[in-house]
Parts: structure tokens; sequence; C-alpha cells
């Protein structure tokens, strides 16, 4: 039931969502991480190397001495890379279609953050190393939960999309797409003078646009409960407390028809909505406005919420897709101490029958109702994973790359008797 | 698909064991001028299941004359690397299908894009 709920997440709020977002990615997705490259113009000539989720193919050019090829479950990246000239397979990576020990090298750059238990990224990480042959290395890439200036309070997260150009006026170079999601712009506002650089600082591969104060109010991050803790009865009984790590939002006036939230035009009549719940940054760098905690409310959350509230954050569930996790349904104030577990999943499983598939609005629909999931990692989780988990795999190096926790393993062979 | 990376694919349908090489049928094969790199394609075929190679490019019908086992000091040999390479990296199947030589099931290639997604009852 678990491994549904996983699937089901994370199709709905990685699959799905790449998939919308693709064609705006392969305009500014072009430039690859400099270790990476560094990686990949290291390998011996000759080597056969998997780029394992590979997006649009952005590593596939580097060094043409070895033999590249990548995959990814989303098409239209896929198809992208593969017109670029790519060697591109569509597979999922807890299922990889490759024979044992074949690859020279593995790159996992910036996705197994993307799974949404310990379980399946292990199992990911497992099946990258069956692929691998003994003495092959492979370089991982997550998105750090500690950032320069902040951390993320939680570790699992829906990151919401906005491609609109709007959110990062004033970019030194003309960007065919942009993106207010990345992290590093939320945290990089005081730099917003400094040379935007090619590799960009930002946690997911995204080109760092500059910020300005307007735009840290417009962030928003969406915090969940891991599924892992979810599905882990014994302690939800705290999740009480965590709801307040949710943002609850007012639905927008006059636009919401019945239970639909619809996001459309949105994307800023959502943001300005919400906006109003983060107290405006006096400080730079201060970080209570991209964390909203309860005592952010602004005066459209007084205690006492009436319907209004409740059918916009059971909504905003719905629109997170079909997955109970009940710390989305507890933000309802009072209601939620008298609530049982029972009731929040039950509550949250009749709000899901009702929605078959996200609300399919006209323009300005990618822009609101795309959150991608993100398991962020803290300091030593990901080689941790590998040396508790992974007994074919030698951490070799771990370091911190802008945003991003980055190990590289060694394949060795691990004898049984 | 290059032949090359065919030689990599494998059927992983669950409770499958004998899931490589999987049989090409394809519809559609392009043959594109590739550049020759002689210690590329030469480090390359340690690497490669040489059967499986064989047996692809004699499936699509390019296998010329591509000998059944590898020859001996083959890494000076450029007449025969020049053979390998044109298998491996200059044969592509646009159009067909990849098939799983024990459970039958087919995957599709399409756009010389091979699907190697399983369905929810295959894993």
């Amino acid at each position: 039931m678990m491994e549904e709920a996983a699937s089901q997440l994370e199709r709905d709020h990685v699959h799905n969502v790449y998939d919308k977002i693709a064609p705006y990615f392969n305009d500014s997705r072009y430039k690859a991480w400099p270790k990476v490259r560094q990686f990949l113009l290291e390998l011996q000539p000759g080597s056969i190397v998997a780029d394992i989720g590979c997006g649009n193919g952005k590593y596939l050019h580097i060094n043409k001495d070895v033999f590249k090829l990548g995959c990814d479950v989303c098409r239209p990246l896929v198809d992208f890379a593969w017109s670029q000239g790519h060697e591109v397979q569509m597979c999922d990576g807890l299922h990889l279609p490759y024979r044992d020990s074949c690859f020279d090298a593995v790159l996992s750059i910036a996705v197994i953050h993307h799974l949404s238990t310990k379980e399946r990224r292990i199992r990911a990480i497992k099946e990258m190393a069956r692929t691998l042959r003994v003495g092959g290395r492979i370089m991982i890439y997550v998105w750090a939960m500690e950032q320069k200036r902040r951390k993320f309070e939680k570790q699992d997260i829906f990151v919401p999309w906005n491609p609109n150009p709007q959110f990062l006026p004033g970019l030194n170079k003309p960007r065919r797409r942009t993106t207010a999601q990345s992290v590093s712009e939320a945290i990089d506002n005081t730099e917003k003078h400094r040379k935007v650089r090619s590799t960009s600082s930002v946690a997911d591969e995204e080109d760092l646009g500059r910020t300005t104060p307007q735009q840290r109010t417009h962030k928003l991050w969406f915090f969940s409960r891991s599924l892992d803790s979810v599905f882990d009865f014994g302690s939800l009984g705290i999740s009480r407390s965590s709801s307040r790590d949710m943002s609850t939002l007012s639905s927008p006036t006059g636009e919401n028809e019945g239970n639909k939230f619809n996001l459309s035009g949105r994307g800023r009549g959502l943001i300005k909505q919400v906006s109003s719940f983060f107290s405006p940054p006096s400080v730079i760098g201060s970080e209570e406005d991209v964390f909203v905690t309860e005592q952010h409310k602004g005066p459209n959350n007084s205690g006492g919420n009436g319907t209004t509230n409740n059918s916009s954050a059971v909504s905003l569930v719905q629109e997170c897709g079909s997955l109970a996790l009940p710390d989305l349904v507890s933000l309802q104030g009072e209601d939620l101490k008298q609530s049982g577990d029972e009731r929040d999943g039950g509550l949250l499983g009749e709000e899901l029958q009702e929605s078959t598939q996200s609300p399919q609005g006209s323009e300005g629909q990618v822009e609101g109702s795309c959150l991608r999931y993100y398991h962020v990692f803290r300091e030593g989780e990901l080689a941790e994973l590998i040396a508790n988990h992974v007994e074919e795999l030698h951490v070799k190096h771990t370091y911190f790359d802008h945003a991003n926790w980055c190990v590289v393993a060694e394949k060795v062979q691990v004898w049984k008797i | 698909m290059k032949l090359l990376t065919h030689n990599m694919l494998t059927s992983h349908v669950k409770g499958v064991t004998k899931g490589y090489p999987l049989l090409i049928k394809a519809t559609e094969v392009k043959v594109n001028e590739v550049e020759f790199n002689p210690q590329f394609v030469s480090r390359m075929i340690p690497k490669l299941e040489w059967g499986a190679l064989v047996q692809a490019a004699e499936e699509l019908g390019h296998r010329q004359d591509l000998p059944g086992e590898l020859v001996q000091d083959y890494e000076k040999n450029e007449d025969f690397l020049k053979k390998v390479h044109r298998v491996l990296l200059e044969v592509e199947v646009i159009e067909g299908c990849l098939q799983c030589p024990e459970s039958g099931r087919e995957f599709p290639i399409s756009k010389g894009i091979p699907n190697m997604l399983l369905n929810e009852d295959e894993v």
C-alpha cells in the first residue's frame, strides 16, 4: 500500500509535472554543473556512461571519447534529448532495463530526491549500482536541506512551478524560460548584484535569476510529512503540531467554482493571496517569509475559519494530488484537534474520489497547478543511506555543491558466502 | 537505438531470468555516418556481449561479414574495427520493437527511442 501511495505521489507530483513543464526546460537547461562535467571528462576513453534521469540530456554531449546513454520517464524531455542526437530510452529508475555491470560510470543528477520514500531511494541507488561494473563510479546529486542561508524546515516538500517571467525581472541575460521556484532564488536575494553563474547556484539545475525583495514573498513552499512517517502510525499522533507547517490559503475570491481550486490566472492571484500570510521580509535573509507558520497568518485567517478556508485547503489537497498526506488536511484550526487520524484520512479519501484529475484550466494552468515533490537531504544523509543500505557501493567523496549534496561512490565486489 | 545501446538492454519483466538479449523486430532502420575512432571501438569491444551483437546485426540484415567470434589481436586490426564500428554505431533502429526472449513482451521503439517502461503488473 505504501508502494502504491509512493508511486501515485510521484506520478502526480513528479512525472505529470515534468511532462507539463518540459517545454520550459529545454530552453535554459543547457548548462552543466562543472563538477559533473569534470567527472565525465575524467573518464577513460571508451567508457560507457549512463545518465539515469537524464532529463533533456544536457550531460550527454560531454566527452566525445565515451559512449553515453540516458534514460528518463518524461517523454517530452527524452524526445528533446533524442533530437539533440543522443541515445536515450524511456524507463524508470526503480527498474532499469540494463544488464548487470555494464556501465563504467553512472550519473544521477537531481533525480532521487523525487522519490517519495526512503526505501524507494535506496532501491534506485541499488539499481544503479547493479548496472555499474566493479570499479566503476556513480555520481549522485540531490537537493540539500541546508542552503546557504537557511534550512528547509522539513525534508519533504512540494515546490510550485512558475515559468512566469514576470517573477524574475532584471535578469542579466535574456532567458527564454525563467522560473521563480529555484531554491536559491529565495535565499540569494542579497546577491542580486553578483554575477549569475552559468552553472547556477540552484539546488536544481535551473539557471539562477536575480530576485528582488518582492519576489521573496512570492515563494511558496508546501511542506508535508514524508510518506515514511505517514505510514508509521505510531508517530502520527505527533503530526498535530506539524499542521502549522502547512500554509493555508484562502480561495481567490470569486474564482472558485465548487470544489475545484481554480488556479488559472491565478498563478499571480494565488501568490498574492499567500503573500498576505507572509510577514514582509524586513531583514535580508530572514527566513520566516518562506517557511510559513501559523503565527504569520494574516487577517484572513483569524480563528473561527469558516468554510472558505476549509474548502480551499481541501481543494488544495485535491490540487496537490490524490495522495493521503494527513497534515495537508490537518490545517483547519480547531477542528483538527478533535479529528482522529482515520477521519483525516477518510475525509481526504472522500475528497480524492471526486478529483480525478487536476482541474484543466486554460492559460496559466501550468503556472499554478504544478507542484513538484522533493525530499531534500540533510548533511550526511545520502552518504549514510549508501553506507548502511548499499554494500556494493563505497562512498569515495562527499561534498556540497551549490545547493546540493553530492556523493561519488565506487562499485565494489561483495562476496556472499 | 544503436546496437551498442541494444547490447546493454535487457528485459526486466518480473520473474524473467533470461531476458537478454532482446530480440529486435525493426520496421525502420537507418544507417548514418559516424566518425571512426579506432581506440574507442577497440576499448568498447571487451564490454560487449559479442554474441548478442552479432545476433542483433543479423536480425537487422546488417551483419555483413562480421565474424561470429572475436578475432585475435583485434586492437590493431583496423579492418575489423571498422566493421565493428559500423554495426555498433552507424546502424540505428528507428521504429520497431524489442522482444523479451522469455516472456515475449514487446517494448516499442519509436522515433529511435525504446520505451522500456513496465506496466504495474509487470513489476
